[in-house]
């Protein structure tokens, strides 16, 4: 009970503890902050990686594809842990909007929009089908012409706030897509024939996955006119990738242990059937695995920000030892009397641990709060600065950002203010384990008080 | 003197003192290694555009014919050292089996790119000319990117060269589209996108460093990405002229020279009307980048906030360490005011100091982030050889190698942020010694 007391006591009469429990406020106030909204920028991004992709991928890097895929559908949709399942060309082509002279690189996803709904976030993804997605490729203007998907940043522009301007309905515009079809080795399938295929799509919906590299640089095509177009249809019809989603009770690396598993007995049945050499660069991946390239350099970031807030709270690690080994200067009078009623050693340490203690967590909680009030408000802040100043803290034009994240995540603030408690009980350790060395006959000398 | 030997005196004997040295070393390091990163990667971004596409570009609104003369006529200015034209085309690049990539397709005159871009010593191969006659009828030599031919490695992000070297002679196939006017039935012009398909001959590799120009282009000669696209044109055709200034040329001047000369030639050689004539873009490199640059100036900016407001924890460790230190030298304090030194010398004891500790504490830590910043890439290739994560890639963060140069404007200006917090940490306990009565301190009892 005396250790509580006496902690709280040194607390409030020592003002010079105040410095300490401010410093550590306004390290975790600002902590919590930075690590909020960097990682929910992370989490959001792979949530949208997620969200692209569904679970799990099965299918290879060369855009030739592989064959017997709908054979391996059933065999997946027969799996009592698999919801759905979604085959998707995938190809680069070169696109022209019919009225102007430009040119764009863009890469192409053939697919079912059904089961591609089924299997990832498309359908919410669209603007004008998300409650009828099976119509996703009609366009409204003229439903008996092949419609397409485009990435929005393809078909629309965004404002200082970013946002898309949506019209009504879907503009009439069409899309002169060319793609060079390959052989299933690979080789140009139209040698000498003009060596490309082009067909022209029809702007029917746009899809905003929040990815920038995928808004502003893909097609979305009716799975079978892709194949087509692809030569992907012919001698043996052949798709890029399988999607998968699991059903939600299932753990995603032990389902892809399952897919890997049942794709490697499906493959060992396919040896002498033709086209079989085509299944050799097919691999299974978690979307974690298939995005990795892409998450791995902001979780990096985030690490990296990590290490550099350690380096800066080393700072205040030090201010709690200075401040502690002022106040255990002063105070050799109350340790001397303690020591002399029969408090040993160690529960001096504890009782000056336990005042760590009790500022690390009174401060951090402090911080912890005042972070939280100002992340409820960043975003407004951030509106009424660009209102008044014309600043934002990205510029929406540049970045595919929408809100700035300030969802405070019970974990990371856990690790922020057991961090601050940890920082505290180092910083007191050494001048705690000084007070402790104190001996009463010293320290109560009648020259000495 | 006195001062001196009391603030040295106490550097020496209160060790406590190396403790703000180190804080403040610590926070001078970290924010002049994170500004001079931040420096580099901006610098290097505005130099990669003049590097890549000259100083000034002139974008017209529409193709022009006739470029030899207006190049010809802007080379007669003072301020302009060079120019080259640029037509340019999207595509795809079939490589090699099931190997198809997307690319910018630019026609270039080899010879005054050199001189207006540094195009020819990023090339990977320095004994073949530019563009010589393809050893194939049919074929076009052409330097393509090297991220084109290949990715860098997941682990070390870097090429097989002897990989891309080996490409080099290969054969691929481009694909690009033009737009015909077509006669349709009502009377009026409907445009039709006509593919054309060229066989190229991979003649050398481009290898700039930054891995968006090495990812995207594919550069032909001009005159025959001009006969590929428009065959029906005869005189040399454009679609943008870069350009290189002289070497003292002002900006805003050769700006206002390179327009006037525009505006004459498209009126008198291309009889442009003017609202044509003013839509045309003439604009510097950097200008072109500025909506990012100011961006990433914006994101520099908030990190060194970031870090300046946790690093002011500097300037409350001061106080508390010099507090500290005043109040067990009350006795000292009071000996050297009974022998008649002043408040004002007794402050400045204290204050110096504090500006001392400052001082130590960046030229510390000036020299930490020097070894740090300049060895930036050997502790990078060490931090992934020993964890096996690659931190830094061309693919994401553009170039391939860190910027490892120390921006001494910026180092400068936290050095003098760091004194300032650090005499400011001192003040207050400053002026508490220098209000120590001494009467008080030294009475007997």
């Amino acid at each position: 009970m005396y250790k509580f007391i006496l902690s709280l006591r040194y607390m409030y009469k020592r003002r010079i503890s105040y410095l300490a429990f401010l410093a550590v406020a306004l390290c975790v106030f600002i902590v919590v902050i930075v690590m909020t909204v960097l990682r929910g920028l992370v989490t959001d991004f792979k949530q949208k990686n997620h969200n692209f992709i569904g679970d799990c991928v099965i299918g290879t890097e060369s855009l030739v594809g592989f064959p017997y895929y709908e054979e391996f559908i059933n065999i997946l949709e027969n799996q009592n842990f698999v919801e759905a399942v979604s085959p998707v060309i995938k190809n680069y082509g070169l696109l022209s909007p019919r009225y102007s002279d430009l040119n764009q690189g863009v890469e192409l996803l053939g697919i079912d929009p059904v089961k591609h709904s089924r299997t990832t976030a498309f359908k919410e993804s669209l603007f004008y089908h998300r409650d009828n997605v099976s119509n996703a490729f009609v366009p409204p203007y003229e439903p008996n012409l092949p419609g397409c998907v485009p990435g929005i940043d393809l078909v629309l522009e965004r404002d200082e706030r970013g946002n898309y301007r949506q019209f009504e309905r879907p503009f009439e515009l069409g899309l002169s897509i060319s793609v060079f079809p390959l052989t299933p080795k690979g080789a140009l399938a139209k040698a000498g024939l003009g060596l490309v295929n082009t067909k022209t799509f029809y702007y029917s919906d746009n899809s905003h996955s929040g990815l920038a590299r995928v808004d502003n640089s893909t097609v979305y095509l009716p799975f079978n006119q892709a194949q087509l177009l692809c030569g992907m249809q012919s001698p043996i019809e052949r798709a890029s990738w399988i999607h998968v989603k699991f059903t939600p009770d299932t753990k995603l690396e032990d389902s892809c242990v399952k897919v890997r598993s049942l794709w490697l007995e499906y493959k060992q049945t396919l040896s002498n059937k033709p086209g079989a050499e085509l299944l050799a660069g097919v691999d299974v991946r978690s979307w974690r695995e298939h995005r990795r390239s892409y998450i791995a350099a902001m979780e990096k970031e985030q690490v990296m920000m990590t290490l550099m807030f350690i380096l800066v709270g080393l700072t205040t690690v030090f201010i709690v030892f200075v401040v502690f080994y002022m106040i255990i200067s002063h105070k050799s009078k109350d340790i001397g009397v303690l020591r002399s009623i029969g408090v040993s050693k160690t529960n001096v340490i504890h009782l000056f641990s336990f005042f760590a203690f009790v500022m690390g967590l009174s401060a951090s909680l402090v911080g912890a709060f005042f972070g939280w009030l100002f992340l409820s408000k960043i975003n407004e802040i951030e509106s009424w600065l660009f209102e008044h100043f014309d600043f934002q803290l990205w510029d929406r034009t540049i970045y595919a950002i929408e809100d700035i994240p300030n969802n405070v995540e019970i974990r990371t603030l856990t690790v922020i203010i057991m961090s601050a408690i940890i920082a505290c009980l180092v910083g007191a350790l050494l001048p705690s384990w000084k007070g402790s060395k104190l001996n009463p006959i010293d320290a109560l000398q009648v020259s000495r008080l | 003197m006195l001062k001196l030997f009391l603030t040295l005196r106490y550097l020496r004997k209160r060790k406590i003192v190396l403790l703000s040295v180190v804080a403040v070393a610590l926070s001078v390091a970290l924010l002049i290694v994170v500004s001079s990163l931040f420096a580099g990667f901006i610098e290097v971004f505005e130099r990669s555009a003049v590097e890549a596409i000259g100083d000034v570009v002139v974008f017209p609104p529409a193709r022009f014919t006739n470029y030899p003369h207006f190049i010809h006529r802007l080379e007669q200015t003072n301020a302009v050292d060079s120019a080259t034209p640029v037509l340019s085309a999207r595509g795809l690049v079939h490589l090699d089996n099931g190997n198809v990539r997307p690319v910018d397709i630019w026609g270039i005159d080899p010879v005054s790119r050199s001189r207006v871009a540094r195009f020819k010593e990023s090339l990977i191969s320095q004994e073949s000319s530019l563009f010589e006659s393809s050893t194939y009828e049919t074929a076009v030599n052409a330097l393509v990117g090297i991220a084109v031919l290949s990715e860098p490695d997941e682990k070390t992000d870097e090429y097989d060269m002897d990989a891309v070297r080996k490409m080099i002679g290969s054969t691929i196939i481009l694909t690009t589209g033009t737009v015909s006017r077509q006669q349709s039935t009502d009377d009026q012009t409907s445009p039709k996108i006509t593919r054309k398909t060229l066989q190229l001959v991979i003649q050398n590799v481009v290898f700039t460093g930054v891995y968006d120009l090495d990812k995207r282009f594919v550069y032909v000669p001009i005159e025959q990405l001009q006969k590929l696209l428009y065959p029906e044109q005869e005189s040399p055709v454009t679609d943008q002229l870069q350009i290189k200034l002289s070497e003292n040329a002002d900006e805003a001047t050769a700006l206002a020279q390179i327009r006037g000369v525009w505006e004459d030639f498209a009126q008198t050689r291309l009889g442009w009307d003017q609202s044509l004539i003013h839509q045309t873009t003439i604009i510097t490199a950097k200008e072109l980048q500025k909506n990012f640059v100011v961006e990433l100036y914006k994101q520099m900016g908030l990190l060194m906030l970031i870090f300046g407001v946790v690093s002011l924890g500097v300037v409350v460790l001061i106080f508390c360490i010099f507090y500290m230190i005043v109040d067990t030298r009350q006795k000292d304090i009071a000996i050297i005011k009974s022998c008649g030194t002043s408040n004002v010398s007794v402050l400045s004891v204290f204050v110096g100091l504090g500006c001392f500790v400052g001082v130590l504490g960046s030229v510390v830590g000036v020299v930490f982030a020097y070894i740090i910043t300049r060895n930036i890439n050997t502790i990078e290739k060490w931090i992934s050889s020993l964890l096996g994560l690659k931190l830094w890639k061309s693919s994401v963060y553009m170039f391939s190698k860190i910027p490892n140069q120390i921006d001494w404007s910026l180092a400068l200006q936290i050095i003098l942020f760091a004194v300032l917090a650090a005499a400011l940490g001192a003040l207050l306990p400053a002026i508490v010694a220098a209000k120590t009565k001494p009467v008080n301190i030294l009475r007997y009892e």
